[in-house]
């Protein structure tokens, strides 16, 4: 019940601070729209059928929402922890029962409702606006857990950054220059054909990729058969793996 | 009576920087302890070596446990520099930091407590610098802390919102409260302490109650002349059994009881020198800091000279040609 109490005063607070900065929020909203606007429906294939975005509409789905699921948690967590540090709040909730993964747990909560959000937001734009064909079906129930633990899997890592990064600016160029080449070389909008076939094993290395696989079996109608359990599982281990690495990335006061 | 803080031996480097360097402390229950010093004497490092924030060698007990096991619920914590969220209200905050303990103080009654029930409402950034400290003080006591740390509560806050801290300060010590507080304001320190520690170079040089420090380090008491004519001035009362020595434009004459007065303005007087005022100043803790530190008014002016004057001061108007 205490951690219960805990975790809800630290969630309610982190989700008005985040109400309260529109900026932030329309960014954050606005970044999902403006990709799936440009990449969806401004960029034209090529009349032979070749160049980037060849591929059915639905094809993308993964990668659009692999720009929140990534990009959201990385910039918010590492700069939430940076702005902590600043304003030593650290120091301060060190002294309370509140606990570092508590804490952690509270924001992977907020971000989970944010990116939740604007995920709707992104598979409502892509079938409006690219006419993109999402099978309805009871498999895509299963967005929520993979949208979950790749949140979770992000969160943490967005910790360990925050912790590495000495400023919130520090924080922000960090998790650009981490998630951009993850999220093209993650099989999202890049299928794996156009790339160097040495280059195959390095995407296999990077969490995205299991994440836009497992998603494009639930949203693409020629993979709707495919399994996609172990895509599950390893995005449920890893996000268990980052989650406990960034909680205890979380700093103290030194 | 009970000790709610011990420390013995404690010691703390940063690289090649010694933080600490085996200080040994003790605060009894319900005592205001102020810690003071220098920048960088290892005032906030002590602060978060007895709050269990930073790791130290040495020994401490808060409450007869380690820093890192006390019950979070008896122990308050105002973190120098601490800024709460800026977009959350004052009543948003106590909420909030309130929720985090097992039991909390009704949000209404600490908004009250700080003086902040008609702001409540208010955005923490919209809030002017003292009520913004009252906050802070006010997120250190929602817990109702019986040991509170306090580390530079009134930086940064107007002579008004200081005072109405002050008072906040001493209701909670007369309530019981155990408080250590960290320093710049040797009048706030002298206020509201009942004894205090000087930490330099990260050592606790003097500990003791005000007055004790005061008898011991600070020195004799001093009447400070302005005066375009001080070695004339110096001689005359030198004279006359005076103590007097000469800086650029005054003299300061020691060991003046406020009955001596009327003597040395005789002596200028007979002298015939002309003199703007006369300042008299009883030895404050800020001689002490200015004696144990060693250091000094950027003037260069003696320690004691320019203090903040201490309750009894009396100032003499200026005066012109007594002759």
């Amino acid at each position: 019940m205490s951690r219960r109490r805990r975790i809800r005063a630290e969630a309610t607070a982190a989700w008005h601070s985040f109400l309260r900065r529109r900026t932030a929020v329309f960014f954050t909203f606005f970044f999902p729209v403006l990709l799936v606007v440009i990449f969806g429906a401004l960029v034209r294939t090529q009349p032979t059928g070749g160049g980037l975005f060849a591929e059915p509409p639905a094809y993308y789905i993964p990668g659009y929402l692999a720009t929140v699921v990534l990009f959201t948690p990385l910039s918010r967590v590492g700069s939430e922890i940076a702005r902590h540090r600043d304003d030593n709040r650290f120091e301060k909730l060190a002294t309370t029962p509140l606990g570092r993964g508590e804490w952690l747990i509270a924001h992977t909560l907020v971000n989970v409702a944010i990116i939740g959000l604007a995920s709707l937001l992104i598979l409502g734009l892509v079938v409006a606006l690219t006419g993109a064909v999402v099978p309805f079906t009871a498999r895509l129930a299963l967005l929520v857990p993979f949208v979950v633990c790749a949140v979770v899997l992000f969160c943490g890592f967005g910790a360990i950054l925050g912790r590495l990064s000495s400023t919130q600016d520090g924080v922000i160029a960090a998790s650009n220059t981490i998630a951009f080449p993850l999220l093209f070389l993650s099989d999202t909008f890049v299928p794996l054909e156009l790339l160097p076939g040495w280059f195959a094993p390095l995407v296999e290395l990077s969490p995205l990729t299991y994440f836009a696989r497992g998603v494009r079996t639930l949203t693409y109608e020629p993979a709707i058969t495919d399994p996609y359990g172990t895509e599950l599982a390893v995005v449920a281990v890893l996000a268990v793996a980052f989650f406990v690495a960034g909680a205890y990335a979380i700093p103290r006061t030194d | 009576m009970n000790e709610a803080v011990v420390a013995a031996g404690v010691s703390k480097r940063y690289g090649e920087t010694v933080a600490l360097a085996g200080v040994d402390l003790s605060v009894a229950d319900g005592e205001v302890f102020g810690l003071i010093g220098p920048n960088g004497a290892g005032k906030t490092t002590l602060v978060r070596a007895l709050t269990g924030t930073t790791p130290v060698d040495g020994e401490i007990t808060v409450h007869g446990d380690a820093p890192t096991a006390v019950d979070a619920d008896r122990i308050g914590l105002l973190p120098q520099s601490f800024a709460p969220p800026a977009r959350l209200t004052a009543r948003e905050l106590i909420d909030y930091y309130g929720g985090l303990y097992e039991t909390a103080r009704s949000t209404e009654e600490v908004l009250a407590a700080v003086g902040l029930t008609d702001a409540a409402d208010s955005w923490y950034e919209t809030l002017s610098g003292g009520q913004q400290r009252r906050v802070c003080v006010g997120i250190a006591l929602v817990n109702d802390p019986d040991l509170l740390f306090l580390d530079e509560p009134t930086t940064g806050i107007d002579p008004a919102g200081r005072q109405s801290l002050w008072s906040l300060l001493e209701e909670l010590a007369d309530g019981g409260t155990t408080i250590v507080l960290t320093s710049h304001s040797m009048t706030e320190i002298q206020r509201l302490a009942d004894r205090v520690g000087l930490l330099q170079d990260g050592q606790l040089v003097a500990v003791g109650t005000p007055p004790e420090l005061i008898e011991a380090h600070g020195g004799d008491s001093r009447l400070v002349i302005d005066t375009d004519q001080p070695a004339a001035a110096v001689d005359a009362l030198r004279d006359a059994d005076f103590d007097a020595t000469a800086n650029h434009t005054s003299v300061v004459v020691t060991a003046v009881s406020p009955v001596e007065i009327g003597d040395a303005v005789a002596v200028l007087s007979e002298a015939d020198i002309d003199y703007g005022s006369l300042t008299w100043a009883e030895p404050s803790l800020e001689d002490v800091y200015l004696q144990l530190t060693g250091e000094q008014f950027a003037g260069g002016k003696p320690a004691g000279a320019t203090t903040e004057p201490a309750a009894s001061t009396p100032t003499a108007e200026p005066q012109e040609g007594t002759q």
